[in-house]
């Protein structure tokens, strides 16, 4: 059992709160060039992930990485969650899991 | 000293009193010992990898483990698949959810079960149910059905199952508490896995509710029962006590005496140092 790295569920609001630690997001891909992608938070603002994106991006795309700076995220794990995908959803969990159920989660 | 206190050496002496949070579900005390017959403990419970790591387990092998006050033994997991290594008999692989990482085994008798691992890789998220089982003090899961995750809403869908599952075994647990007493001591004393406890505490409580603690004595039992209280390992000198309720020493030296009769507080370093045998 390792529970030393978690990554803490994020969108662009919490991210400013984890600066330098590990987190993972969901974000719409708006616009990919190589080693930088352009994507909107589930609380619908702008976020920069950086890495190694796969060759097929779908359009969300989910990635685990360290948040970097208050809008950006050096990615280290990569996965495409399709083309439909439930934002809001995903944006609610993100708040609990910050709010009072963040005992749960880190 | 422990002196003549011995049945209250410490609370992990009888596991019981407040370490075993009460099982909300389970209200009838006889069903505790039968766990394989009680359907309560054998339902699938969301969880995340932190709260498996923080569960209680009893020294009773039997009981397993708490969460939120309920027996947990068949467990869902969601997260990432890593570190998979096939064997002859079985395949080992973690589960990293975000939460932690936690270790599973998944036997391979039948082609099913070998079918079902091949299907699934390193770094694919999956869905995993399982039996959480305590190995040498590590916990693992035995898992039991390891598919991979195709639609990605059920990520956020876990969490969401396992925040309100919490919410409502908590919320359960709090009412289950407050209607039977306003002390932790006697509700979770029926669930004590030692018969020996038991027997001793269900004569002694019911019919005992705290009305029975007036006065001093109550004053006296709320102030070691306050969560600063209870997490001193060697609890609260009778002075203290003193200063803080600001009450005659033999006053408390009365309470004292008495509480320590009913087996609501024991000694701990010495004879002026009490606890409350309930844990907050």
């Amino acid at each position: 059992m390792d529970m030393s790295n978690p990554a803490v569920f994020v969108n662009a609001e919490f991210l400013k709160e984890h600066v330098g630690r590990k987190v993972r997001t969901v974000v719409q891909v708006m616009q990919s060039d190589g080693d930088k992608v352009i994507g909107k938070s589930t609380d619908e603002k702008e976020l920069v992930v950086k890495g190694n994106p796969p060759n097929a991006l779908s359009t969300f795309v989910e990635v685990i990485g360290i948040a970097d700076t208050i809008q950006s995220i050096e990615a280290e794990i990569w996965t495409n969650f399709g083309d439909t995908f439930d934002v809001n959803s995903y944006d609610k969990v993100c708040r609990l899991a910050n709010g009072d159920s963040k005992h749960l989660f880190i | 000293m422990y002196g003549g206190n011995n049945q209250f050496d410490g609370n992990a002496a009888f596991s019981g009193g407040g370490f075993m949070p009460s099982q909300a579900t389970q209200t009838a005390g006889d069903h505790s010992f039968s766990p394989a017959k009680n359907r309560d403990s054998q339902t699938l419970i969301p969880l995340t990898v932190k709260q498996i790591s923080e569960a209680f387990q009893s020294s009773d092998d039997k009981t397993n483990f708490l969460v939120d006050g309920v027996d947990v033994n068949n467990v869902k997991l969601v997260g990432i698949l890593c570190n998979k290594v096939e064997r002859v008999t079985d395949v080992s692989f973690g589960v990293d959810d975000g939460t932690g990482r936690l270790d599973c085994f998944r036997w391979v008798n039948e082609a099913v079960d070998t079918k079902e691992m091949e299907a699934v890789t390193n770094g694919m998220y999956v869905r995993v149910h399982g039996h959480l089982k305590g190995f040498h003090g590590k916990k693992q899961l035995m898992a039991y059905s390891v598919r991979p995750v195709d639609d990605y809403n059920e990520i956020a869908y876990h969490f969401a199952q396992v925040i309100y599952v919490h919410s409502y075994n908590s919320s359960l647990r709090k009412q289950h508490d407050s209607s039977s007493m306003p002390s932790q001591v006697p509700s979770s004393s029926f669930n004590t896995p030692l018969k020996g406890y038991q027997a001793s505490a269900s004569n002694q409580f019911p019919g005992y509710s705290m009305d029975g603690i007036r006065g001093v004595d109550k004053m006296v039992l709320d102030y070691l029962q306050q969560p600063s209280c209870l997490a001193l390992e060697k609890g609260v000198h009778r002075n203290q006590l003193v200063q803080q309720l600001q009450l005659p020493s033999e006053k408390i030296s009365e309470a004292l005496e008495s509480l320590e009769s009913e087996g609501l507080i024991y000694t701990t370093i010495d004879e002026f140092h009490y606890k409350s045998t309930g844990n907050g």
